[in-house]
């Protein structure tokens, strides 16, 4: 089953990659590159998920083999029929996969063409990804057969009759590994906030390491020392079905150490890769409001490009057809006695030009009166309460800036932090350059096109791209006469790797939720066959319906939640780190979107369990 | 008073073949009795204790146990009767695994939430009436099967129910255990006046019970009450069992002489 998934979301994947009309797209080589990526991933983890299933199943069939031993079988003759029935399920599911796949890979087109923003993207059939997918997945198959054949070589006959009653629950875990799992982990945690708050980059790398050991440990020794001095303590564990359940974490966590410890990271990656998606998404929603100016051009007062640029931009602005408002600045430099650093000087006219195109309220100062500009959402509460006395030291301008404009009017990667407005007398009174002569760009011209389609306005400009971009080769780290953005050509950038990203983790994570789930229903239904005897007993003794339920949902809980609550913790903690780092670069608070993301994924693990439960429960009774 | 009765019970079992595994069979158990039901394979031994054990449902006929029928009673009260008034004795033992002896034996009283002082209490009077003190805090699985045995007749008996069903309590164990276990079996009976039915295929077994029923395809066969010397009953029994196997003595597992 869920080989035949993986089967049909690979093949999906690699329709898409194969696509004509993809390759030309504007996606071009990242895209390409980030699908074989996820593809390559995809196909580890089928080959690693089929490996485990394979040998759980054959776990569960190891009594029917040890007949057939017995009747004189050969061990050719079996590894022949092992291998056989591998290749049968693997044929299968790749042939329903595939059917599956293509049947859906229209709707998933139409999917990609709304994220993708593409016109149209038509289903076609070529014999490229079907070849690529039955290729990959038959040798995955032959390897996995190969492999499991090997590994069942090594048991005993005797053993394998013994029908495998032999169950060692008694647990052997030392309280100092206990300590070193919990250590281990907190220290990870501690090191995710030290990071995020020194951006230490260096020391990330050792997160994921101690995480990894740590969980591992906890898994391995800290949770059966905790159940054994649960179980120590009689009054607390001969009551009910305490004494049940105890036990059988006992057992299930001896057993299930590794299939936890995979799960959890398994699902811990699954949960940040959402998270990352989440968080693009914010910030592609937050991009609008950071960024309100369609074009910006920035240049020197001795730009020789400056009037070349700004008329070829309009006439391309017309050309689309689309309408815009040109407002043009000349920012000063100054120094503030405030602070002693410089501080950029917009005249209030100039402004107010920009803001009535904006329809935002005009600015009414008078002299001596200065207003901030913000440069972020953050900068905008920071600045809100507070009240500056300063002096434009070159001029002897006295200034008292007393408030900040209510809305994010210029990008942040356009005026510095320190920015403010002054009115029009005062700046007539700016003639004397900063004092500092290193400074760059003492005073610049700033033209601003308002466009309200924004993002239609990708293709304007691109010769003075190309023409930047020639410069810096050229002239070697020399700072250019000019800056040009625009938010338009940036958004469909962010857009592009955004819905790149979305394409592999949401194929990453539903096969790693997928496999997270079906591992755990794996390991149940290889133990299926005693667990139903254990509550055959248990009937006859005496246990009530609503009991076994109980009983069968205490079986089941930590199962499912213990490895994907510890997944939680740990991703928890990645976002805030990354959290802490991503507000020093992007500044965009993702804390909503991850929150969402996990409530989400805690749904479709209750939903998950129910399920599980009910197929459980039903076989238990049958 | 008998404490169980069984009265014209029929159990067919409807299928592809239509199968009649019990035959209108009655008979009475008093109180204290020790009573083995004997037959060949096939005669409806184990059929009979399932329905006893209130497992299966009889097709007609009813059951008595202690004055009521548990066949009335909905599925929780019979659980809660299980739990209460029967103790089980498995051929295999099934012990749980992953619980030490003791707290295998103690198993059904704290399903029954029994406070922790009443459970050790009777953990104690039990452990020291099976003399289990030597295995108590091992795993079934490190264990001698007489050893396992006695730990199930323990948490068959901690409950102190009216009834106690074995089924084939002998069938796995080597001669010695097997005369332990009887000798365990038959010391309960007498001391506690506990009821139990034995169902077994061995004349041994069944030469330790004060009478033994046989029953041969679902129907009542025969019974016979204990004599004074335990060699003489065993002949009573080899007996009837031959008449049982139509003069062919070759229904009977093999005898082993004390």
């Amino acid at each position: 089953m869920a080989s035949f998934f993986s089967v049909a979301v690979f093949f999906i994947y690699s329709m898409l990659m194969f696509h004509p009309d993809i390759e030309r797209g504007i996606l071009g080589e990242v895209s390409l590159i980030g699908m074989v990526g996820a593809e390559v991933v995809l196909v580890l983890f089928t080959l690693f998920f089929l490996y485990y299933s394979m040998s759980a199943f054959l776990e569960a069939r190891s009594h029917e083999f040890a007949i057939l031993l017995h009747l004189g079988m050969e061990r050719r003759q079996m590894n022949k029929l092992v291998f056989l029935e591998t290749m049968i399920i693997g044929s299968a599911s790749i042939i329903v996969g595939i059917i599956f796949g293509f049947s859906f890979s229209k709707f998933f087109f139409m999917i990609v063409r709304e994220i993708l923003h593409l016109d149209k993207l038509p289903l076609y059939v070529s014999w490229q990804p079907f070849l690529l997918t039955i290729g990959v997945f038959t040798s995955a198959f032959v390897v996995i057969s190969f492999i499991s054949v090997y590994f069942t070589r090594e048991r005993k006959l005797r053993d394998l009759i013994k029908e495998s009653a032999y169950l060692n629950s008694d647990s052997t875990y030392s309280k100092k590994r206990a300590v070193y799992g919990i250590a281990l982990i907190l220290s990870a945690y501690v090191l995710a906030f030290v990071v995020s708050n020194t951006s230490l980059i260096g020391l990330s790398l050792l997160i994921p390491l101690s995480a990894a050991f740590g969980t591992y440990y906890f898994f391995s020794d800290t949770v059966p020392c905790f159940i054994d001095k649960a179980r120590g303590k009689r009054e607390y564990h001969w009551q009910r079905y305490r004494l049940l359940s105890l036990a059988e974490q006992t057992h299930i966590m001896k057993d299930n150490v590794k299939m936890f410890f995979v799960v959890t990271m398994v699902s811990t990656m699954a949960f940040l890769s959402v998270g990352v998606l989440a968080t693009m998404s914010s910030y592609t929603t937050q991009y609008d409001r950071l960024n309100p100016l369609g074009l910006v051009y920035k240049g020197d007062v001795d730009n020789p490009y400056e009037r070349n640029h700004i008329n070829s931009l309009r006439i391309q602005l017309e050309e689309k057809g689309l309408s815009y408002h040109l407002s043009r600045f000349v920012v000063v430099k100054q120094t503030s006695s405030f602070t002693n650093n410089e501080v950029e000087v917009f005249r209030e006219s100039d402004m107010n030009v920009l803001l009535s195109s904006f329809s935002y309220p005009l600015l009414d100062l008078s002299s001596g009166q200065a207003v901030f500009i913000p440069y972020s959402e953050e900068s905008l509460k920071k600045l809100k309460n507070k009240v500056v006395h300063t002096v434009l030291e070159e001029n002897a301008i006295p200034l008292t800036i007393d408030s900040v404009y209510p809305k994010i009017v210029f990008p942040g990667s356009i005026v510095s932090v320190n920015s403010i407005v002054i009115s029009d007398e005062d700046f007539a009174r700016l003639i004397k350059p900063i004092a500092d002569q290193d400074v760059l760009q003492p005073t610049y011209h700033l033209f601003t096109f308002y466009i309200p389609q924004w993002i239609e306005s990708k293709d304007i400009g691109q010769d003075i791209d190309e023409l930047t971009a020639s410069q810096s080769i050229e002239k070697k780290g020399k700072f250019s006469p000019y800056y040009f953005e625009n938010a338009g050509l940036n958004y469909s950038y962010i857009l592009a790797t955004y819905s790149l990203f979305t394409l592999v983790g949401v194929l990453v994570a539903s096969v790693f939720l997928l496999a997270a789930g079906s591992f755990v229903y794996f390991k149940l239904h290889a133990s299926l066959e005693r667990e139903k005897r254990k509550f055959d007993v248990l009937k006859r003794m005496g246990l009530t319906d609503t009991e076994l339920k109980k009983l069968v949902n205490r079986h089941l809980f930590p199962q499912f939640f213990l490895p994907w609550g510890v997944a939680m913790m740990h991703s928890a903690f990645a976002f805030i780190m990354v959290q802490g780092i991503l507000k020093d670069i992007a500044n965009i608070s993702i804390v909503k979107e991850v929150f969402f993301a996990f409530g989400f994924f805690v749904l479709i693990q209750v939903i998950y369990f129910y399920l599980i439960r009910w197929r459980y429960i039903s076989h238990i009774r049958s | 008073m008998p404490i169980l009765q069984i009265k014209d019970v029929t159990k067919v079992y409807e299928g592809k073949v239509t199968h009649r595994a019990l035959n209108q069979l009655s008979f009475d158990v008093e109180e204290g009795e020790f009573l083995a039901v004997m037959g060949p394979s096939g005669s409806g031994k184990t059929t009979l204790l399932n329905i006893i054990s209130t497992i299966d449902e009889p097709t007609s006929g009813e059951i008595i146990v202690d004055g009521m029928n548990p066949h009335m009673l909905n599925a929780t009260e019979l659980a809660y009767f299980r739990r209460r008034q029967l103790g089980f004795v498995f051929q295999d033992f099934n012990l749980l695994h992953m619980l030490t002896v003791e707290e295998n034996i103690v198993l059904p009283l704290t399903l029954d939430q029994q406070p922790l002082e009443v459970i050790e209490e009777r953990l104690a009077s039990i452990v020291e009436k099976l003399d289990l003190n030597s295995f108590l805090h091992k795993r079934p699985n490190e264990i001698s099967g007489g050893q396992a045995q006695r730990t199930a007749i323990g948490r068959a008996l901690i409950h102190n129910p009216s009834l106690i069903l074995a089924d084939e309590p002998t069938g796995n164990l080597d001669s010695n255990s097997s005369r332990d276990v009887l000798e365990l079996l038959t010391k309960v009976n007498q001391d506690k006046q506990t009821t139990i039915v034995m169902v077994t295929h061995d004349p041994i077994a069944a030469s330790y019970c004060d009478r033994v029923l046989f029953i041969k395809d679902g129907e009542f066969f025969n019974e016979i009450y204990k004599d004074d010397r335990r060699q003489m009953f065993f002949q009573r029994i080899l007996n009837v069992l031959s008449l049982l196997g139509g003069g062919q003595v070759g229904d009977l597992s093999t005898i082993r002489l004390p």
